[in-house]
């Protein structure tokens, strides 16, 4: 029997989906897996926002901390002074980061800043912002601050358990995803690759170079502000060193390691190297202290030598063959839809 | 199309609400007659990685060194002589990496009690977990916050860091009367961290409460890379004496630049242990160093028979005198056998029970033993808050270029000196 690509693609896409929503039940009784596969999901939406602006519009984007930061902030001084629930907070926090990236990359793009010096721009901003919420006093200052304790309180997205969190990382994941799928395929999407490939020829094609730009930012801002939100309620404090510059280019990395463009690239990525490291320090961190990084580290080189374009292309590429042999269509072999 | 879609998702969807439904927390097994495990697990949960691994990778040997002398001793007798295990987890440098290593330790050893995290946003996350799961967390993170956020299963045995900052002015206040000088003007400083506050917060209350006027006080970026300006407002606001909670660098920084410029006061105390009196930044410094002091949550020169045989230990192993984080654990290793022998004998039925376990810990009060010897006070007991209101920091002085213990006076090492001799005013 043959059966059609596109079947094929939803039936897996649906059992994926079943077997992300089954995970939590399967291993809830394990706090700790709980809260490693929620840190996978929290970094594949990250780096999946991050492939909005990195992988298509090809911006070497260093400040998801930021944005997440000021998601965090937002939403975690609404909760704390106001009592505004987290879930409003997390529509304003994404809003928050928006504004800000508007303040930031409309004049970054106006006077064409871009490449490198985009990268230490976005990664500066990262440092200048922890410096200023230490200084502002009435929303940040040195000493953190605490989200009130709840062991289960939907309102105050405070729980004792990581289930809902899960749930919560998940639901983010999959817009996400919708939203990098959408923009992948439309008009958009298609004059931020170009962009992303050539920025002068793009141009000269006539496509609105600083327009595209400021709006695949203000897009991942939002989402990765809105994940801010959650951010803070899972670790219930905020301080100023969630402004992690660190963190920020551990997002790129997953995003370059993930496959530029590539719309489940990034969340690829995170699944196999957060997972990995984080196997690698909970079974070596303790006796050899700082020998899972020198392991990571190799891994990423290993990776960047033989595999450039990223792990995406790997696995598109043997899902292609699978895709043929069920298929029976040889054309899926030579497709090559972009984004996908 | 989109029906079936809608279709595809709906049943694990209904899935998901059922089993969540089921699910508000984590079921709790009931407890049965205590059956007494043959050893007791012990928990080290310290940054071993990333910009704080200094001090937790000296915090880990600390407990190692305390497991063993603990374990030679005969272990927890009130229990049948159980030994301690010590399982170790890195914390790493963020809160996500902190409460990953709280849960992945807790999950995998079941540890009675858990050591550490020694920086206060990585204690902060942690505990959040050990609170749900009831294991006892030790803190070595000073910042006075950490107990003030109402946590029932948290216990810090080390001086707060406001007690840093109150037992700098404490000393300042001493060595003055004893010396005859004068002083009432007093100039409070310190970095931008949440510890650098605390510090500040309680020599305010100290300089208050022992009628000093306080002449100036400043807040900066512990990072800074020039501190002549704030040399020169300390100048013009004439302090008699400096009390100053640095890193490490802006330590360095400022007695070059006190230095450099003349302007020196009748005395600069260091407070919260970080900078001027450690072995580097005596070595940095070189003479500068000279008269800086600064304030410790452990004692290595506590002239004890259990403190002589830890600092031995200690040098044997590492080359170097136990650090802060090293004291600090080693102590508050000694601290939890003596709660487990109290449990043992208060809850003799299930004395490892986190409530019977932190029962004990409430009602001890202990004035001797080698957890005392070790201790820089000589009382140790346990307000509801989990701080201990008898502790009191140690004070070091760099004297002929070597840290010596100069207050409390009575455990002194060697006489302080006061006021500077080459104080300008």
């Amino acid at each position: 029997m043959r059966i059609k690509a596109t079947t094929f693609n939803r039936v897996l896409l649906g059992v994926l989906l079943a077997i992300a929503l089954l995970i939590p039940l399967l291993i809830r009784t394990n706090q700790y897996n709980l809260v490693l596969v929620t840190t996978v999901l929290l970094f594949g939406v990250l780096a999946t926002a991050w492939n909005i602006i990195g992988g298509m519009a090809g911006q070497l984007d260093l400040a998801a901390f930021a944005y997440l930061g000021l998601g965090a902030f937002t939403s975690g001084t609404l909760l704390i002074r106001w009592n505004v629930s987290p879930w409003i907070g997390m529509i304003l926090g994404g809003l928050v980061a928006t504004g800000f990236a508007v303040l930031v990359g409309f004049p970054l793009f106006r006077f064409r800043v871009r490449e490198v010096w985009y990268a230490l721009t976005s990664s500066a901003l990262v440092e200048v912002l922890k410096v200023a919420f230490v200084m502002w006093e009435d929303v940040g200052g040195p000493v953190e601050r605490y989200l009130p304790y709840y062991s289960f309180s939907l309102y105050h997205m405070r729980f004792g358990t990581y289930i809902p969190y899960y749930y919560i990382m998940l639901a983010i994941l999959v817009i996400a995803i919708v939203v990098n799928y959408r923009i992948g395929r439309s008009k958009l999407g298609f004059y931020l690759r170009a962009l992303g490939e050539d920025e002068d020829a793009a141009e000269i094609l006539g496509v609105d170079a600083r327009a595209c730009k400021l709006k695949a930012l203000m897009i991942y801002a939002f989402i990765v502000g809105a994940t801010g939100a959650v951010y803070a309620c899972m670790y219930g404090f905020i301080h100023p060193s969630f402004f992690s510059g660190a963190r920020s280019t551990e997002v790129a990395i997953l995003g370059i390691v993930g496959g530029m463009g590539i719309t489940y690239g990034p969340l690829l990525a995170a699944v196999i190297l957060v997972s990995a490291r984080e196997f690698l320090r909970a079974s070596l961190g303790g006796q050899m202290e700082s020998l899972y990084l020198v392991i990571y580290s190799v891994v990423l080189i290993l990776i960047a030598l033989f595999r450039p374009q990223g792990i995406a292309v790997f696995f598109r590429d043997a899902y292609r063959k699978l895709l043929s042999k069920v298929t029976g269509d040889e054309h899926v072999l030579r497709a090559n839809t972009p984004g996908i | 199309m989109r029906g079936k879609v809608v279709r595809l998702l709906l049943v694990p969807a209904v899935l998901v609400a059922i089993v969540l439904s089921s699910c508000g927390g984590p079921t709790a097994e009931e407890a049965g007659p205590a059956e007494l495990p043959d050893k007791i697990v012990v928990g080290c949960l310290e940054p071993l990685t990333g910009a704080h691994a200094v001090f937790g990778t000296e915090a880990k040997i600390g407990m190692e060194i305390a497991i063993r002398h603990i374990n030679e001793a005969g272990g927890i007798q009130s229990l049948g002589g159980i030994p301690l295990e010590l399982v170790v987890e890195d914390a790493g440098e963020t809160a996500d990496s902190a409460r990953l290593g709280a849960e992945s330790i807790i999950s995998k050893h079941h540890p009675v009690a858990i050591l550490g995290l020694y920086i206060s946003r990585l204690t902060v996350a942690a505990s959040e977990v050990t609170e749900r799961e009831k294991v006892i967390l030790i803190a070595d993170a000073l910042v006075d916050s950490v107990t003030a956020m109402g946590r029932q299963y948290l216990f810090r045995p080390a001086p707060k860091a406001s007690q840093h900052g109150a037992s700098a002015v404490q000393f300042v206040v001493e060595a003055a009367q004893q010396t005859g000088v004068p002083i009432e003007r007093i100039a409070i400083l310190n970095e931008d961290s949440s510890f650098g506050r605390s510090n500040a917060t309680g020599a305010m209350q100290a300089a208050l409460d022992n009628g000093l006027t306080i002449v100036y006080q400043k807040e900066y970026p512990f990072d800074i890379a020039d501190v002549s300006s704030i040399v020169n407002e300390i100048a013009a606001a004439k302090p008699d004496v400096v009390v100053h909670c640095p890193y490490f660098m802006d330590a360095i920084l400022f007695a070059n630049t006190f230095r450099e410029t003349g302007e020196i006061p009748k005395f600069i105390a260091g407070m919260g242990a970080c900078g001027y009196t450690d072995p580097e930044s005596i070595e940095a410094l070189g003479e500068t160093a000279e008269y800086y002091s600064n304030t410790y949550s452990y004692n290595p020169a506590k002239d004890t028979p259990q403190n002589r045989r830890f600092v031995e230990d200690f040098v044997a192993e590492t080359g170097h005198i136990p650090t802060e984080a090293a004291g600090m654990n080693y102590y508050a290793m000694w601290v939890l056998k003596e709660a487990l022998e109290l449990s043992g004998q208060l809850h003799p039925d299930d004395p490892l029970n986190p409530d019977n376990l932190r029962d004990a810990f409430l009602q001890l009060d202990l004035t001797s033993g080698p957890a005392v010897e070790t201790y820089p006070g000589d009382r140790i007991t346990f307000t509801e808050t989990g701080d201990n209101p008898y502790a009191v920091a140690t004070i070091l002085q760099v004297i002929n270029g070597e840290p010596k213990v100069v207050w409390p006076f009575e455990a002194a090492e060697t006489e302080f000196v006061f006021p500077r001799p080459d104080a300008k005013y």
